[in-house]
């Protein structure tokens, strides 16, 4: 584009890049100081570069139970990937299949489900948190994967993302299906699925990262360590009364909270931005 | 569009588990949170009488409620458009470069994938009272920062850590919808003689408008709704109750307080405001989504 | 090989819609059958019924005498190629021709062997591991007519299947499912809304409008003796130039007065529509004798083989086209004289239905001044 100048393009390169250093500098002091003790930490400012006790550190709170808590980071960060796994693979295969009845059949009440289903875009689960809490004691599941994991697939976001693909299947593909001797079973298995090997992998990035990254809902639900995630956990390690908060072990945690779902974006990332674009928009 | 029309018992079986599961985890709780509302329980739980709006009242009647959606407001809005504004600035750019367009992509989305509470304890780090480094330098200038006691740095540093999260989801929206924009549109109007800001506030900005819409919208759910984490770690809704949201109080009132009639009559309310909202964002989708 | 029997087919959708008004229409073993209409006709819906993707609100669909009205597509034995082909784009194309075979539960080796040989019949050989995204518009064709072919079907149905391809391809095209559907000799029903592709490829050609059958025979036949107006003025391009006149002392007249002696029979004082086309239009020679037509010509479209010349009739606001040779020096503004035989009339009543000839077939066309 000839119209563009030149002396811009310079100065936009030289923002996006201070920009981008602005939004990665807390992560990087949060990193830096995971690797100090906290006599380190109490004696100087911020340190802005490595330190030597990092590796000793991370160690110590994969193993050893944390304060309050008698588990280590390494369970906490196994919590954290059951439930982020178990809600994105839930949502993503009841979301599968109620697509795929609402688009390609027709039956009575079909209208009535799409809106049973839809509606619940508009309410999140922080609303109508106390009444959930008290469905899933009610089940007795409190402390359990399953209670961490099915409330919060009950949301059709998924639902609607493979809805919107699944109405971009030209209809002449099912007829082929149809013709070509395919029961509504195999046109799933062997064409509807294959086709939305993007879509679903999109998903699964999103879902994922909503799972891990849930706060209210665990926190609520969970009061021993065994079902306690990594997220959650940070609260307690900050709440330490009168004595001085252990920043090396709160920072450490927080980094270790963040790699999983910040290493799936950034490999995935050409699915999620898809994912993401096409599904709210 | 009639496809599969011979199969009667195969959609029921299709749709069960997804209906099975928002019935018991969406319209059951949904409703007894309606319930609730219209009943006080006693102290122990042991027994409730029905209450009729007198639960209601008691919420709307309360001057803190207010000053709790006050807040809510101050901060959705300095949510939305902080992170929107900022995220709408690198998009442009990003999307003028055509050179690393993608590369700052990969630099600018991954904040995203944070959760707000990681996000809130390394925003809380930044500006710990005794050792955090934004701390330190805000001294030097003269500025005492101890957001455990002033409410009003207290509110800063909870938008400071969500605006921070959010940014990313919004750059990927506006450069999305930047990419969208013909170029011929530009051209034809750089041939015009419009300056590089000129185009971007007569063309780029109205023709963003859908998306800004949008993303208003899901800033502030995002402000209402997933901040709760941030809010927590960082503050938990104080000093006082200078960074209590609308969530932040359901929550303080039903499971800190016990006080489940309010809770839950905040709750339906919040539901009807949230509705609403989520009702005019999704008429907007569906003027483009054809059912 | 099989015969196709539709009795007082009807089709109604849910929303009262009617596109279908009970077609009756029998088809022979190995005959290629062209059904063909303006868009809206019930042409596609036709094919679709027979195919088993739309219901058939009533009547009955016979397959080799075996009602099939109740059937899945699958269990009818037939094979579709679709207009935009409806290839799986997920699946090479040997996925794409054994998939049909793949769910019959044939083995492998044996859908193996079936695909390759489809595949060399329309050389396909090479493309077996392909992408249908990776091929041509006309190699995604032959892999449809493939994925039909191998399965060795009763009946085969295309749907426009020409019709997104560009014009040189087409013409290739059409002459290659004339050939093989002659070398495999299997009944099939083709849709189409080219008149050039009914006309070339039909064993019979079914002319359809407004969700009935108008004609059905021999594509010369429909030519020759179009049985309704809608008929004449679908078939043959340019389109067939229709004339009104009334019946006059035995004869008609036109509205500018012109009367002319036809072999036809019409009450006294009845409207009617005499049709000529424009290549049985000719100019008179001097010793003709009974010229009937003085026209004036408006324009002329040189097309190399053929000139056709849009002319005018005084009093007449129809254009009136005539093909001449290409070579003829006719200019813009000239008149011509134009005689025709009464053998290439066609006469419609107000109903548009074809009016029969009268016995004297040596009766001359005259101008009666």
């Amino acid at each position: 584009m000839r119209y563009q100048r030149r002396g811009l393009d310079v100065v936009s390169h030289l923002l996006l890049a201070a920009g981008c250093g602005l939004f990665f500098l807390p992560v990087w002091l949060a990193f830096t100081a995971s690797t100090h003790s906290m006599s380190d930490l109490y004696t100087h400012i911020a340190p802005l570069w490595i330190g030597d006790v990092g590796l000793a550190n991370y160690a110590r709170l994969l193993s050893e139970p944390v304060n309050g808590l008698n588990a280590g980071v390494l369970r906490l960060l196994f919590n954290s990937l059951v439930m982020a796994t178990g809600i994105a693979v839930g949502k993503i295969v009841i979301s599968v299949l109620a697509a795929y009845a609402i688009v390609f059949f027709r039956f009575p009440f079909r209208r009535l489900c799409f809106w049973l289903i839809f509606i619940t875009l508009m309410l999140p689960v922080e609303v109508r948190i106390l009444p959930t809490y008290e469905v899933v004691a009610n089940l007795q599941m409190l402390d359990s994967y399953s209670g961490l994991i099915l409330p919060l697939i009950a949301s059709a976001t998924a639902t609607f993302l493979l809805r919107q693909f699944y109405l971009t299947i030209p209809p002449e593909l099912v007829e082929a299906a149809r013709i070509d001797g395919a029961g509504p079973w195999r046109f799933l298995k062997d064409i509807l699925l294959p086709l939305s090997k993007t879509n679903l992998a999109a998903l699964f990035v999103i879902m994922f990262i909503y799972g891990w990254n849930q706060y209210l809902w665990p926190l609520l639900i969970t009061t021993d360590a065994d079902y306690m995630t990594v997220v959650v956990s940070l609260k307690r390690m900050l709440t330490t009364g009168d004595a001085l908060v252990p920043w090396q072990d709160v920072t450490a945690t927080a980094i270790l909270a963040m790699g999983p779902p910040v290493l799936v974006i950034l490999i995935l990332q050409r699915y999620f931005v898809k994912g993401l674009v096409d599904a709210e928009k | 569009m009639a496809y599969f029309q011979r199969s009667h018992f195969m959609p029921w079986l299709l749709l069960a588990p997804q209906l099975i599961i928002v019935s018991v985890f969406f319209f059951w709780p949904a409703w007894q949170a309606v319930e609730q509302a219209f009943y006080i329980e006693d102290a122990f739980g042991l027994a409730r009488h029905f209450a009729g709006l007198s639960n209601f009242m008691a919420v709307l009647s309360d001057p803190a409620y207010y000053s709790v959606i006050w807040t809510t407001v101050v901060f959705s809005l300095s949510v939305a458009l902080g992170a929107m504004s900022i995220a709408l600035f690198l998009a442009v750019l990003a999307d003028r470069v055509i050179k690393g367009g993608s590369t700052y992509k990969t630099f600018l989305i991954w904040p995203y994938a944070v959760a707000p509470a990681v996000a809130g304890v390394v925003w809380l780090f930044l500006f710990d009272p005794s050792l955090g480094l934004v701390t330190a330098l805000l001294e030097r200038l003269g500025i005492e920062w101890n957001h455990n006691l002033n409410g009003g740095q207290a509110l800063l540093l909870v938008i400071l850590a969500s605006v921070w999260k959010q940014m990313s989801y919004n750059f990927v929206f506006f450069l999305a919808g930047l990419q969208a924009i013909p170029k011929s549109l530009l051209e034809s109007a750089a041939i015009d003689g419009a300056s590089p800001m000129r185009r971007f506030w007569t063309i780029t900005f109205p023709l963003l408008s859908p998306t800004s819409f949008f993303l208003l919208v899901m800033n502030s759910i995002y402000a209402f709704f997933e901040t709760f984490g941030t809010i927590d770690t960082v503050t938990s809704g104080g000093p006082g109750s200078a960074t209590t949201t609308l969530v932040y109080k359901i929550y303080q009132d039903g499971f800190v307080g016990q006080n489940l009639g309010t809770s839950a009559a905040q709750s339906v309310l919040l539901m009807v405001l949230v509705g609403g909202l989520t009702f005019i964002q999704f008429r907007f989708v569906e003027r483009r989504v054809q059912y | 090989m099989a015969t196709l029997q539709l009795t007082r087919l009807k089709k109604r959708y849910p929303n009262g819609f009617v596109a279908l008004h009970g077609v009756d229409l029998s088809v022979a073993e190995g005959e290629l059958i062209v059904i063909v209409g303006p868009s809206g006709c019930g042409k596609s819906t036709l094919l679709r019924t027979l195919a088993g993707l739309e219901s058939i609100s009533d009547g009955e669909l016979t397959i080799n005498d075996r009602r099939v009205n109740e059937l899945e597509p699958a269990e009818r034995d037939i094979a579709m190629v679709f207009q935009n082909y409806a290839l799986y784009p997920h699946m090479s194309v040997a996925g794409n021709m054994g998939y049909a075979l793949k769910n019959r539960g044939i083995a492998k080796d044996e859908v193996r062997r079936r695909v390759a040989a489809t595949a060399e019949l329309l050389g396909l050989g090479e493309l077996l591991e392909r992408r249908p995204r990776q091929l041509s518009g006309g190699q995604r064709q032959r892999v449809a007519m493939g994925r039909a072919i191998v399965r060795e079907p009763q009946v085969f149905l295309f749907d426009e299947p020409l019709s997104n391809l560009d014009a040189k391809l087409r013409v290739q095209m059409r002459l290659e499912i004339r050939r093989l559907q002659k070398r495999l000799g299997v009944t099939a029903v083709y849709v189409t809304h080219d008149q050039v592709e009914a006309m070339t490829l039909a064993d019979r050609l079914v002319v359809m409008n407004g969700g009935h059958v108008e004609q059905c025979g021999e594509p010369m036949t429909l030519y020759a003796q179009p049985a309704t107006r809608f008929v004449a003025s679908f078939l043959g391009s340019p389109a067939m130039n229709f004339l009104p006149l009334t019946a006059h002392q035995g004869g008609v007249v036109l509205p500018n007065g012109i009367q002319l002696a036809l072999p036809f029979t019409l009450p006294e004082g009845r409207a009617a529509t005499l049709g000529i086309r424009p290549e049985h239009l000719c100019e008179a020679a001097s010793t003709t004798e009974g010229a009937i037509l003085e026209v004036t010509v408006e324009m002329l479209e040189p097309l190399g083989a053929d000139m056709l010349a849009y002319t005018r009739l005084p009093g007449l606001d129809e254009w009136l086209v005539v093909r001449l040779d290409g070579a003829h020096a006719a200019h813009e503004g000239q008149r011509l004289s134009l005689t025709f035989s009464p053998a290439h009339c066609h006469v419609f009543d107000a109903e548009g239905r074809r009016v029969a000839m009268a016995e004297e077939t040596d009766a001359k066309v005259r101008a009666v001044q």
